[in-house]
């Protein structure tokens, strides 16, 4: 293969799938708060002699999905194979995996700037168990092992190579995080999602470098930015970059050597004779097909044709699914492009502001669209509107209730500005005189004795014009 | 005369047996017979006498009711030590039964104890036992060998004078070499069969469960209750489990016997080839008729294809024993692979490491082509090879060991590759999936020979009906 | 197929398996000679021949995504030795 750009990426992500149980026993996937350790485990996730792997069909249902979802093209037949290595988080000192014939091959998915990434394979594997070393990586005298993961169902998707920059890799990421949200298989919640990335440079002649383990996309960026600089100083100091694998050190925020491709083991893959191989029919698969729900980019594109919304705020709102799900909902009372404008910016504002995500998220759509369409009425000010949104978030109330309870409804009343923008004109002589010598200031201070004489409940836009023709006059 | 298993489990039903007294029997001789013979690893007298008492109290009255079984080491019985014969899993006490196991003791089965082994199922005259553990003597004479690997189950089925079903496993002819030896039946059931849920896997796409007992009807009975579909092993089969006793004292006349001409060739002892051919014109006596065929590639190939593919999966599968969970364990600063390495080294016998090695190799890459995948096509032509015969035949007979039971001192003078030659007969229809029964052909110099014919997939029903003859009286 | 002593060596080290130099020396010949015995199925015409990775046909097994019973904390650490606060030990991952 050969290489030209600056920086060369590829990335092979792991996603957890939501299934109720693990991948090839009836153990429970989902881990409850506070669980103990070892307390979801069974003869088969343990590697207990004499164990043996049966195929949840829902984990492969899917894993279909994404392989739709990323438009590749789907093996006819599923098929095993037991990647061989030793290592404490392995039950069997082999992985269930798929080695020959992955699920789904040649796929894509687009970047905003409309660059396509290509996805060599999504396939079907077993998740190991979980290390704990009491002190610390790297310094401990033996690890402790926790089996409750052992065995949950993983998708990994690898790409190819055509990623540029940290950027490029943290945007793929995020999009394909947004479409397996999306699919309904992957739940932020309870599901991890860590990515491998490989990457190489000009300046080395592309001697690639992999760094394993690192959990999500703001990370990606972060390690691989790390990794870029690391590379480019040793290179130009005179050093050699070597083929190798490295962690990420996320406290620390560097990479740190792991192993260098000499001791790697061979895999020395066999299908895995204690599984059949599953037919993947075309019903199947169209029944799936059908079955999948709109994805953001499909959203994306409906929305600037439907809603005729600007594509900037399609593509922020498509991409996160709840936000989609509310938008639709709330643009089916009010103006979409108000509805757009409403959700892309305040609404999450004041979630992040709050520090609350969607999954804590105690109103609904109903409340948004009662609040929207009082501002689309112009029963309240946007201003108004604000503070009401930043209220609903902490506690949750009816909206139209509370606007008549506490007669937060605007001043409309053209005549009551005119006469309140008049008394404020008459009052303040100096700022007038300002004004007139071309003051800006002195204008918003008497508009704001306007505002503060009618509690923000007048439009600042009617204020600032009648405030206008006053003084002119 | 020793009473028929099943004479045993009616006389318990209907109470002229009690099943307390004849267990206490049971025991007090397998200890007796144990010291000389060694073919029991444990022997689980507690358990046998709370089954006894159980069942004495009303349980179950079952097909097996009260009948003494001896289970091999490899397939696992809860709460008892259960090691597949080798010293890495010494301690390895089961928190689950085999399935087959499972059915037996629903049935009203006695389970008495673990037979001895070769380490995993590796070799073919139980020499090759694991560290510290004892060679089984051949009952008939304690100088020579039981065969393998099954051997503490066939010398404990000729050598008990109570009636009995000894549980065995057969990779590559692990069930009927040593009932040749011991002077038994030994039935190898189609892959898929008996479930192999809780069998210490040797071969995963070899390895099968069978019964071996003195009488041919008991040998039937055992496959009756193991035999049938479960869902914890995904390469059980569907096939409907037949009354399989029916079958003995079918009419022989019409029924086609192949002849395997290889089989008395020049590497076949004369004693050996005599009696085969008694057995044979015995049956062309009760109306069969018989030709000469040819399984040239089962011949040449057959035990390259098998040491390959079965020494592929079993080094995965051995992969696991490396000191963690289960089995030896010890305290270590070691790092894991300093310390699995030593776990391995010191707990594996000669000819586990052997196997490994081999299996490592034939999958590694740049190797795996040429073997791995190479055998499992060769496997595929000695299937076809045999199928094409089961369209004119209805079984096909050839001498179950080359031999007559050799002493320990002439197989000591064996190399491995000659040890493995022992299995001329047998690694094909093993590695076909074909159901093949060992029948007593009589004694040569005061040793067994033993007969061995195959059938086609699911088709017990026919080696029964022509096993039928030699039925002990 | 060329084995030699490195190659042994190599595969057992793949195999976490230490081999004295004395089985080594045992175990080479054997190996020589078991590898070579079964290197004659590259004799075989194979063309047009698929692998067979289990010996019959065996439909779909796929399960309902439905939980089971799991074994208790006890349970699963039975067999183990050393292990604390419901942990498992293993060596060091170095």
């Amino acid at each position: 293969m050969s290489f030209s750009t600056e920086t060369v990426i590829g990335m092979e992500i792991h996603a957890e799938l939501k299934t109720k149980t693990k991948l090839f026993c009836s153990c429970s996937r989902e881990a409850n708060e506070f669980e103990k350790p070892n307390t979801r485990t069974c003869p088969v996730c343990l590697g207990h002699p004499g164990s043996k792997p049966v195929l949840n069909r829902k984990a492969v249902e899917y894993a279909i999905r994404v392989c739709l979802a990323t438009g590749c093209a789907i093996s006819p037949a599923l098929i095993f194979s037991r990647k061989s290595y030793f290592y404490p988080d392995l039950a069997k000192n082999y992985q269930i995996s798929q080695y020959e014939q992955p699920l789904g091959t040649k796929g894509s998915l687009s970047l905003d700037s409309g660059k396509e990434i290509g996805i060599t394979r999504v396939h079907m594997e077993e998740d190991p168990a979980s290390l704990v070393h009491p002190a610390g990586v790297g310094g401990s005298s033996s690890v402790l092992v926790d089996y409750n993961r052992s065995g949950n169902p993983l998708c990994e998707i690898v790409t190819e190579p055509d990623l540029e920059t940290p950027d490029e890799a943290r945007e793929f990421l995020k999009k394909l995080t947004s479409i397996l949200n999306y699919l309904d298989v992957f739940d932020a919640d309870s599901c991890i999602i860590k990515a491998d990335a490989n990457i190489s440079i000009k300046g080395s002649g592309y001697t690639r470098v992999e760094i394993k383990n690192i959990t999500g996309y703001k990370e990606v960026e972060r390690a691989l930015r790390y990794e870029i600089t690391r590379q480019r100083q040793e290179v130009s100091s005179g050093g050699r970059i070597i083929q190798e694998t490295r962690g990420w050190d996320a406290d620390k925020g560097l990479t740190f050597r792991m192993r260098t491709k000499e001791t790697e083991d061979d895999y020395g893959y066999i299908i895995d004779p204690d599984l059949t191989a599953t037919a993947i029919s075309a019903p199947w698969v169209r029944r799936i097909k059908e079955g999948l729900p709109e994805l953001a980019h499909e959203k994306e594109t409906r929305y600037v044709l439907e809603h005729k919304i600007s594509i900037e705020d399609a593509r922020v709102i498509a991409a996160e699914k709840d936000l989609a799900r509310l938008f639709e909902k709330v643009a089916e009372k009010v103006s979409p492009i108000l509805a757009a404008r409403w959700l892309r910016r305040e609404l999450v504002r004041v979630m992040n502001y709050s520090k609350i995500d969607f999954s804590g998220l105690k109103i609904d759509e109903k409340h948004l669209s009662d609040l929207l369409t009082l501002v689309e009425q112009k029963r309240i000010t946007e201003k108004t509107a604000q503070k009401l949104m930043e209220q609903l978030i902490k506690e949750p109330f009816d909206v139209h209730e509370h606007v008549e309870k506490n007669g937060l409804a605007s001043v409309n009343d053209d005549g009551a500005i005119e006469e309140a923008c008049s008394q404020t004109i008459n009052a303040n002589p100096q700022a007038v005189s300002e004004y007139k010598a071309g003051s800006e200031k002195a204008l918003n201070f008497l508009i704001g004795q306007v505002m503060r004489q009618t509690k923000g409940k007048a439009d600042p836009k009617i204020i600032r014009e009648k405030m206008l023709a006053g003084l002119d006059h | 005369m020793t009473m028929r298993a099943s004479e045993l489990a009616g006389g318990v039903r209907d109470g002229s047996i009690d099943p307390v007294e004849h267990t206490e029997k049971v025991l007090e001789e397998i200890e007796r017979i144990d010291k000389d013979y060694h073919y029991l690893n444990t022997i689980c007298a507690d358990r046998a006498r709370k089954a006894a008492s159980d069942l004495k109290k009303g349980g179950s009255k079952g097909r097996l009711a009260g009948i003494p079984l001896s289970i091999k080491d490899s397939i696992v019985v809860k709460g008892v030590e259960s090691t597949g014969g080798s010293a890495i899993l010494k301690g390895y006490v089961p928190v689950f039964n085999a399935t087959c196991v499972e059915r037996g003791e629903k049935e009203g089965a006695i389970v008495i104890g673990k037979t001895s082994q070769d380490e995993f199922g590796f070799g073919a005259f139980a020499v090759n036992v694991g560290k510290g553990f004892r060679i089984p003597k051949n009952p008939i004479d304690p100088t020579r060998a039981t065969g393998g690997s099954s051997g503490g189950a066939a010398g404990l089925a000729k050598k008990a004078s109570f009636p009995t079903i000894s549980y065995g496993e057969s990779t590559g002819g692990s069930i009927v070499n040593p009932a040749s030896f011991c002077d038994v039946f030994g039935l190898c059931p189609t892959y898929g069969r008996v479930s192999r849920y809780g069998l210490i896997d040797y071969g995963n796409s070899l390895d099968k469960v069978g019964p071996i007992s003195r009488y041919l009807s008991d040998v039937a009975l055992g496959l009756e209750v193991m035999a049938g579909h479960d869902a914890k092993d995904s390469t059980s089969a569907d096939a409907p489990v037949e009354e399989f006793s029916s079958s003995i004292g079918k009419d022989l006349r019409g029924l086609r016997i192949g002849v395997i001409k290889e089989s008395f060739g020049e590497g076949t002892e004369e004693d050996v080839k005599d009696a085969v051919w008694t057995g044979i014109k015995r049956l062309e006596g009760e109306g069969a008729r018989y030709e000469e065929v040819n399984t040239p590639l089962a011949f040449e190939f057959g035990i390259p294809a098998y040491y390959i593919i079965g020494t592929s999966e079993a080094s995965t599968n051995l992969a696991k024993y490396c000191g963690m969970r289960y089995g030896v364990q010890e305290e270590t600063a070691d790092g894991f692979n300093e310390y699995f390495t030593r776990i391995r080294s010191e707990n594996l016998g000669d000819e586990a490491k052997r196997r490994v090695m081999l299996g490592t190799f034939a999958r590694m890459s740049g190797v795996r082509d040429a073997y791995y995948l190479k055998a499992a096509k060769v496997r595929t032509k000695i299937i076809e090879e045999y199928k094409s015969l089961f369209k004119r035949f209805d079984i096909l007979v050839s001498p179950t060991v080359p031999y007559k039971p050799p002493t320990f001192d002439e197989i000591g003078r064996l190399t491995p590759l000659q040890h493995y030659m022992a299995d001329v007969m047998t690694v094909s229809p093993n590695l076909a999936g074909l159901p093949h029964l060992n029948i007593p052909a009589g004694m040569k110099k005061g040793l067994p020979v033993g007969m061995m014919a195959i059938a086609d997939h699911w088709k017990e029903s026919e080696l029964f009906r022509a096993g039928a003859p030699f039925e002990r009286p | 197929m060329r084995v030699d002593e490195e190659t042994i060596r190599h595969v057992a080290r793949v195999a976490r398996l230490n081999l004295t130099d004395e089985e080594v020396r045992r175990f080479l010949p054997q190996m020589k000679d078991i590898i070579k015995a079964v290197s004659v199925i590259d004799a075989v015409d194979t063309t047009d021949t698929l692998p067979s990775f289990q010996p019959i046909a065996l439909p779909d097994r796929l399960r309902d995504d439905d939980p089971g019973t799991c074994l208790s904390q006890e349970e699963a650490l039975r067999n183990a030795k050393g292990g604390s606060d419901g942990y498992f030990k293993g060596p060091k991952a170095v």
